[in-house]
């Protein structure tokens, strides 16, 4: 008798990947129906509209860009080679964006990945909410001469995407129903903070060295180290200026000694 | 914030995240609302909602993620973001299904059968037991909508689920309409189900919509599918009268997930199972009147 290991392992591969061998498998094993391994597209349909929607639903400005039905296909593909692996719908599809790019036909648009990437942040913020942000005057309880080793925790609902193509202008035409009937996109670098909260979201360029700071912070650099990297980018730099600001646009919400 | 920590006395329904900022606008009149929590744990925007609406409403947690039939083991690091809902909402009510939907580390984001045997059971039981020890509470378990089953089985379903109580303690979620989906597809007797069922273990009742198509496996037959996408079938109320006659009143809820309708449409159908339920202990008042 099969053991039940053996028999999830043939569903689940009959269900993913529709597998011809896995059905076959099952086909004695199955009751219900004259031909029961037929009631299998049950589970396959179960399996793959839920997730195909929630993907279509994720990325409509990417299907407004490249087209629903090339959205559609490469869905259909991605829940087939990407299960999930998180129980929360909500959390799938971070890695849609990098398989668009691959899809034949994605190569007449070379900005894809960094709009659908940008779509993907758009999303991820507006469902975040805001926590208490540091006050100037807890900031200030900082001993000046620790303020390089220390960490800082920035909004949930903060996202710093470095694109090749000035995607955000892109998704500006898509949110406001604005797109001319032509538009040029020529190929230039943009640093864009994407920041949000309860359903709301705002875009915003930054240059190269509050982008390399901020994101430095946010990706878990100490205060120090993130000021070194901008002034690597750009020896105007001012760091005091660069958190004051963050402490203005309520930023921060947390002061550690350590890497969280 | 806390749910309002009681059994409620009439239907409620799901809350879908396609009602949610009406239902904070409006606190409509419903005694109680069921969650999935999948819908939540990752949206913090949503979470804050329904700790809002948990305020008002009494609130029951209905997860579809806690997969107690994979043989792979179940996600304990979900387990403890349930918990942690748990701790935060205080439902009346956790439940989940007899099914398995997760291949190690993979989701598979359906409910999928198991074959009813000793091996099945022991996974089962284990799982079921590790859900409640970690939850600190008794899990419910509903029963599927089965579309296939396996030669494998050597357990009628109806004895999986009352070996699974006597090992686990666990109660149970009637779903009145799984049983009549079920039992048309798979060629049982809803009503002898019914007679079956271990009524005592029934802590809630389900009710949700199914849609007939082609057979894919006969030709010329109709397969009934649990597609939440419809309103309650007369088959389905029909056998609800009969699960009240014989289980009296429980928490009942409507569930639908699909072409979801708007909320006035929701609530009528909780309306109707009250009425039904109110017809019925007219007949003869139920010993678990509330």
């Amino acid at each position: 008798m099969r053991t039940l290991p053996e028999t999830q392992s043939q569903f689940r591969d009959a269900l993913i990947q529709s597998d011809a061998d896995a059905v076959a498998a099952l086909r004695r094993l199955l009751v219900g129906g004259i031909d029961p391994q037929r009631r299998l597209s049950i589970h396959q349909r179960n399996y793959q509209k839920s997730l195909i929607e929630a993907l279509l639903v994720k990325f409509p400005a990417t299907g407004w860009l490249m087209g629903s039905a090339f959205v559609r296909q490469a869905a259909e593909r991605f829940v087939c080679e990407r299960p999930p692996t998180a129980p929360c719908i909500a959390e799938y599809g971070a890695e849609f964006p990098a398989f668009l790019s691959q899809e034949l036909g994605s190569e007449r648009a070379p900005y894809l990945r960094d709009f659908a990437e940008l779509e993907w942040c758009v999303g991820q913020v507006s469902i975040a909410l805001d926590r208490p942000p540091v006050t100037a005057e807890q900031f200030s309880e900082i001993d000046p001469n620790m303020l390089p080793n220390t960490f800082l925790t920035l909004q949930p609902g903060l996202h710093f995407l470095e694109a090749r193509w000035p995607v955000d202008e892109l998704i500006t035409l898509y949110l406001t129903e604005t797109a001319p009937d032509r538009f040029e996109l020529p190929s230039s670098e943009v640093r864009i903070e994407v920041r949000g909260a309860r359903g709301q979201f705002y875009l915003s360029r930054l240059d190269a060295a509050e982008f390399t700071f901020r994101k430095s912070i946010a990706g878990g650099h100490s205060i120090g180290d993130a000021a070194e990297f901008a002034i690597n980018s750009s020896a105007d730099f001012d760091p005091g200026q660069a958190l004051a600001a963050m402490i203005a646009a309520q930023f921060i919400t947390g002061i550690n000694r350590d890497r969280e | 914030m806390k749910s309002i920590h009681r059994n409620p006395e009439t239907a409620g329904i799901g809350l879908r995240l396609a009602h949610l900022a009406e239902m904070v606008a409006t606190r409509p009149p419903t005694a109680w609302l069921e969650f999935h929590p999948e819908n939540f744990l990752a949206n913090p925007h949503a979470a804050e909602l329904l700790s809002e609406l948990s305020g008002r409403y009494a609130i029951s947690l209905h997860t579809v993620g806690i997969s107690i039939g994979s043989a792979s083991g179940i996600d304990r690091q979900y387990l403890k973001r349930i918990r942690s809902l748990v701790d935060r909402i205080d439902p009346f009510l956790v439940s989940g299904h007899l099914a398995w939907s997760t291949y190690g580390n993979e989701y598979l984001n359906d409910l999928l059968p198991l074959p009813y045997n000793e091996e099945s059971l022991s996974v089962v039981a284990v799982h079921i037991s590790e859900v409640q020890d970690s939850l600190g509470r008794p899990y419910l378990i509903e029963n599927p909508a089965s579309y296939v089953g396996f030669s494998s089985s050597t357990i009628p379903e109806i004895e999986f689920l009352a070996e699974i109580v006597r090992r686990t303690g666990c109660q149970f979620l009637c779903d009145v309409s799984n049983i009549v989906v079920s039992g048309h597809n798979m060629g049982y007797d809803a009503h002898e189900y019914i007679d079956q069922f271990p009524a005592d273990a029934i802590a809630e009742i389900h009710l949700g919509g199914f849609t007939p198509e082609e057979d894919p496996a006969t030709p010329g037959a109709e397969l009934w599918i649990d597609t939440h996408a419809t309103a309650i079938a007369a088959e389905s109320w029909d056998l609800y009268s009969y699960a009240l006659r014989r289980f009296g009143w429980k928490p009942t809820l409507i569930e639908w997930d699909n072409d979801i309708p708007s909320l006035p449409t929701l609530l009528g159908e909780a309306a109707s199972a009250d009425e039904i339920a109110r017809a019925i202990q007219s007949e003869a008042p139920y010993a678990n009147a509330p």
